[in-house]
């Protein structure tokens, strides 16, 4: 067997690509809902979007300089192949960030936008024309909404699309299941919602209850809907042909055992949803009165994120470890 | 009528094979193949219990299948197939993102360590256009290997695949290879 061609460049690549789509996701909802005419979630909303272009960007950089020849990159937009999950992801990695860079001029303030107008060097403000220079400094907070529905598609094409990466190949019975561009995907959404939910958290501003239950409500969704595609994944991949089998026996019994039910379906994913269940219960028994415990919020914030990369972590290296005999 | 197309295949008689390693050597020296990565190799397979012992000997190389996946996962085109179904890689145009390299069910291809893009058998197109044989089957001292075009009747390759009893490897993936090993 083959020692594993794609490393941790791509493991690091494949989780920050989804927490972007999962950021901008959850931004975009929070986004959504109105009350009164006004944004629901304002707050959830802008540190979102203002986060959501970082990591695929940077997970755009490492991709590229994972490539045997990284000058070439330019290569993966000039031959568009519509087989290729690669070549179609390229194209959805760029619009989407785009897309994403947009909707954060959008969330920023007029003080914000003309600070950063103001650091362009003059030498290159002056040759921007004026026109362009206008819609820069314009407020879009009215299209605000109309860019989170944009960018929908887009995010969870991103979302879905590092799992099809993986799944699109057939000569690794490890991937080769629809079930893992759905399990990136909840992964992705939730790592997402998590982060939103940390960086809220370490805001000097507090946390309403109406955010927190927001974000709970997200995350509880997400995480059982990840965990309920992972059941299926091992059940149907046990009742399937040897060479499934086999390649699941890598995380049963196998090397990625113990990171696989500890550290990714145990920590990342089913103490999370505990810690999150448990918070929620005064909201479903209508016993006690639902507050905000920091401490349990973000640790079971910390864990989902976690979790998302070790999911990566494990497709990523024990599914190049698995093949046909 | 138009001439009939050629479909290159490599017929292996296993059980001739020595696990001298001339082909491995052979494929070296045409093909400038570096130290360390091989385009073709022999897998030794050890079975039994003393005293009854076999050991089978299986060279393997690209197996330019009729259905290749490296090439339909290839962003850019550069994994490509000739119309006499020779697998080939555009050195210009690989960016090395090496997902055919996991893409293929037979670990044919390697990253190249200094032209850092993939790399793989081609069958020696160069020797092959020129109407010669393929390096590693011209050397073979126990003829071992077969090569030919499957679409002239009148080629060894196809008289064996008529006669003889073959098989290919893992056809379950789907890829049609044309690597057949005689029984």
């Amino acid at each position: 067997m083959h020692e594993p061609v794609w490393e941790f460049l791509i493991v690091n690549y494949l989780f920050l690509g989804g927490l972007s789509a999962g950021l901008y996701f959850v931004s975009g909802l929070a986004a959504w809902f109105q009350e009164d005419g006004q944004s629901a979630f304002p707050r959830l909303a802008r540190w979102g979007a203002l986060l959501a272009p970082w990591p695929v960007s940077l997970g755009s950089v490492l991709l590229i300089f994972d490539l045997g020849k990284p000058l070439r990159f330019w290569k993966l937009f000039f031959h568009f192949r519509w087989q290729s999950p690669m070549s179609i992801g390229s194209w959805l990695l760029v619009l989407f960030t785009l897309v994403s860079l947009v909707n954060l001029w959008a969330w920023l303030e007029q003080g914000e936008r003309q600070g950063l107008l103001a650091r362009i060097p003059e030498a290159i403000r002056s040759r921007i024309p004026a026109r362009i220079r206008g819609y820069l400094d314009r407020d879009a907070s009215a299209w605000r909404r109309t860019l989170a529905m944009a960018g929908f598609p887009l995010a969870v094409g991103v979302g879905i699309y590092t799992g099809v990466l993986l799944g699109a190949v057939q000569a690794r019975p490890f991937w080769n299941t629809n079930l893992v561009a759905q399990m990136f995907l909840f992964s992705a959404l939730s790592s997402g919602a998590a982060t939103i939910l940390l960086v809220r958290l370490l805001d000097k501003e507090a946390m309403d209850l109406k955010e927190v239950r927001f974000l709970y409500t997200l995350d509880i969704v997400l995480i059982s809907l990840e965990f309920f595609i992972v059941l299926p994944y091992l059940i149907h991949g046990e009742l399937s042909v040897l060479a499934v089998r086999e390649a699941l026996a890598l995380i049963l019994g196998g090397p990625y055992t113990l990171v696989f039910w500890g550290l990714f379906l145990g920590a990342g994913l089913l103490v999370p949803l505990a810690i999150e269940i448990y918070e929620f219960k005064p909201l479903l028994t209508g016993k006690g009165t639902f507050h905000l415990n920091p401490r349990l919020a973000m640790t079971a914030a910390s864990l989902v994120i976690l979790g998302g990369y070790t999911l990566r972590y494990v497709f990523v290296f024990a599914g190049q470890a698995s093949g046909f005999r | 009528m138009a001439k009939k197309m050629k479909r290159y295949a490599l017929v292996l008689d296993s059980k001739k094979c020595i696990d001298c390693k001339a082909c491995v050597v052979a494929c070296k020296a045409e093909n400038e193949v570096p130290v360390g990565v091989y385009r073709n190799r022999i897998n030794v397979e050890k079975s039994g219990e003393y005293p009854k012992l076999r050991t089978s000997f299986d060279p393997e190389q690209c197996h330019h299948c009729d259905n290749p996946s490296c090439v339909r996962v290839c962003p850019t085109g550069a994994s490509w197939q000739r119309e006499d179904g020779i697998v080939l890689v555009k050195y210009d145009d690989c960016v090395g993102c090496k997902y055919c390299i996991i893409a293929c069910p037979y670990d044919a291809r390697f990253h190249h360590p200094e032209k850092h893009t993939v790399d793989k058998c081609t069958f020696c197109v160069q020797r092959v256009d020129r109407g010669e044989l393929p390096a590693c089957v011209e050397t073979c001292p126990s003829k071992v290997r077969v090569f030919g075009d499957l679409n002239d009747s009148k080629s060894p390759i196809h008289l064996l695949l008529a006669t003889r009893r073959h098989r290919v490897l893992k056809p379950q993936t789907g890829n049609g290879p044309q690597l057949y090993y005689l029984l």
